[in-house]
């Protein structure tokens, strides 16, 4: 099985962005870029297929040089090619205009390796501007089946079934091959590179790709804010709890919580 | 798609079992108020079957005209070729829904039909001299960005929780029926639905939360929140790690992966205060935060903290609050 997996490189989600009160941008110089959680998912996923089901595992992000690193680290951990689409200003795109990239892409890695993709994975947002749409917009534009939030994809008889989440239990979708999934968050981890698979990445090339015709973005940022702050109220301590929760409760009383 | 005379606004109304979510009330009264200053009108679409219930509920809530458009079941494309082909008849300037999985499944999609932009997890719509401005939050919401959407119409699905319902009884409106012929071509269909849920969690609605975090220490413990929640009437909530621990089910996450909560009184327990949870409930009236650690985040925005063990401290809440109940 032929897989596709879409990366996004964005700034470490462990780490708290907070406004540069200077700049009015977020502030993140010295944030670690990495791998989108979600793509990460998502690869986990295509390298377990591989190994049920055989066939190679390619990456594709759109960015600068600096997402080369992303690329490698996917290499480490079960992509077998990895290409990136030069483009120096890639936040300045609207999903819209990601997903156009990635449709040619898509075209592009397909001719140079010679084959078709059978699945296309992406993550089901990403962690920093989580619009959730790339995915959609790829298919869309590709004109393949989609299915969005998945925790399950398995290929059976020329189509594939696909588990999705739902805020109740979940889905099971029948898709033809090739289409397009968002990952959601399974009930594995990814997978750690280990030293050898380290050093085989680093030998690999990250191959360089030409964006398509650029699209002006229909979504246009006029105000960049933190949050309304909340002041913080009383912090009660005591030796005992009896004590400390007296106190509360008449705080909490005089204030008509209850 | 530029219309110069796009005007009024359209809400995708989701319903389950013949009802409408109340995300998509919510939106309707907000666009009421949008709509009305501006002298435009609400139009609500509901695509299912036996919907006139629902349809009187949406014109409650705000809409001027619903559109009820008969379908017997789910599926992703032919809703989304549907919403497209009525935003194409009626030309409205800005397409609303909540940010259901539904809903932000076919938002992306019509606006990509409509060759104009969405935007997700919208919290505020404000109308600045004509333009829709939406806010929506970056980074799991520690810095929040205002965008317009330069293409006609302006698509934006809705945080749940953003905006509040008004039912109004005396509304009137309009029930138009449409026919909307969508080719029968799925590519990715539905085959089983599956509900795991044993109980409907309600916590957008809840007056009082009580939310247990990785602080619970253990299942066993978890069910101290749930006890606290019980003597105050209130709905249990949830950290991602305690999902995670499996120590109570997912619907019950409250955080920017789970639901958005403006509850009157929230009571924290064993939460240290990362920025997915508190960006889910930081709207709520009144916030009590039990915690072990005094340098926790969540004292930041509590207005009472109690530094102590919560093993200890819940029950003597639950204790105490029972008191209360039964004067």
């Amino acid at each position: 099985m032929e897989m596709l997996v879409c990366i996004k490189q964005v700034p470490d989600d462990s780490v708290e962005i907070s406004l540069d009160l200077g700049t009015k941008e977020p502030a993140l110089i010295g944030v670690t870029p990495v791998v989108n959680a979600f793509d990460t998912y998502a690869l986990e996923m295509a390298a377990r297929l591989k190994e049920t089901f055989g066939g190679e595992i390619t990456v594709v992000s759109v960015g600068n040089d600096e997402v080369k690193n992303s690329l490698k680290n996917c290499l480490a951990v079960g992509a077998d090619h990895a290409y990136l689409v030069k483009h120096e200003k890639s936040e300045s795109l609207d999903p819209c205009g990601i997903a156009n990239i990635l449709k040619k892409a898509v075209h592009d890695i397909e001719g140079e390796l010679e084959t078709k993709f059978d699945l296309i994975l992406c993550g089901k947002e990403s962690t920093d501007y989580a619009s959730s749409q790339v995915g959609l917009l790829l298919a869309s534009k590709l004109r393949l089946p989609v299915a969005t939030n998945i925790i399950k994809v398995e290929p059976m008889d020329g189509i594939m079934r696909i588990k999705q989440e739902t805020e109740e239990g979940y889905r099971s979708i029948e898709a033809k091959t090739p289409c397009v999934v968002t990952v959601q968050k399974p009930d594995y981890d990814p997978r750690y590179p280990t030293i050898k698979s380290k050093m085989a990445a680093r030998k690999k090339e990250i191959k360089e790709l030409s964006p398509s015709e650029e699209v002006s973005s229909m979504l246009e940022v006029i105000r960049v804010f933190e949050p309304a702050k909340r002041v913080a109220g009383i912090k009660l301590k005591a030796d005992n709890e009896q004590e400390v929760v007296a106190q509360a409760m008449s705080v909490m009383t005089a204030a008509k919580v209850f | 798609m530029s219309h110069s005379d796009a005007k009024n606004i359209m809400v995708y109304v989701e319903t389950v079992s013949d009802t409408p979510l109340n995300g998509g009330l919510e939106i309707l009264t907000k666009a009421h108020k949008l709509a009305a200053a501006r002298g435009e009108e609400v139009i609500a679409v509901l695509i299912g079957s036996n919907l006139e219930h629902a349809a009187n509920t949406a014109i409650m809530a705000g809409a001027d005209k619903v559109i009820l458009v008969t379908k017997d079941n789910y599926e992703m494309e032919v809703y989304e070729a549907i919403l497209t082909r009525l935003a194409e008849k009626y030309k409205p300037s800005l397409i609303l829904s909540a940010g259901t999985l539904v809903g932000k499944d076919i938002l992306p999609l019509v606006a990509g039909n409509l060759t104009t932009g969405c935007a997700v997890d919208v919290m505020e719509i404000t109308d600045k001299d004509g333009n829709f401005v939406f806010t929506c939050p970056v980074y799991g919401g520690t810095v929040l960005n205002d965008l317009v959407i330069k293409g006609t119409p302006a698509v934006a699905a809705v945080r749940s929780g953003a905006f509040e319902k008004e039912l109004v009884v005396e509304r009137t409106g309009e029930i138009i029926k449409e026919q909307v012929g969508v080719e029968n071509t799925v590519r990715a269909k539905i085959v089983e639905v599956v509900n795991e849920m044993a109980e409907t969690v309600n916590l957008e609605e809840a007056q009082v939360i009580v939310s247990g975090g990785r602080g619970m220490g253990n299942k066993e413990n978890f069910r101290l929140v749930e006890e606290l929640a019980l003597a105050c009437h209130g709905v249990v909530g949830a950290t991602r790690p305690a999902i995670e621990a499996e120590w109570v089910p997912r619907s019950h996450q409250v955080g920017q992966s789970g639901k958005i909560v403006a509850p009157k009184l929230y009571i924290a327990c064993g939460i240290s205060g990362a920025t997915q949870h508190v960006s889910g409930m930081i709207g709520s009236g009144y916030i009590v935060a039990v915690n072990k650690d005094e340098d926790a985040p969540i004292f930041d925005i509590a207005d009472v903290g109690i530094v102590g063990d919560v093993v200890k401290v819940v029950p003597l809440l639950i204790e105490e609050i029972k008191k209360i109940q039964s004067l």
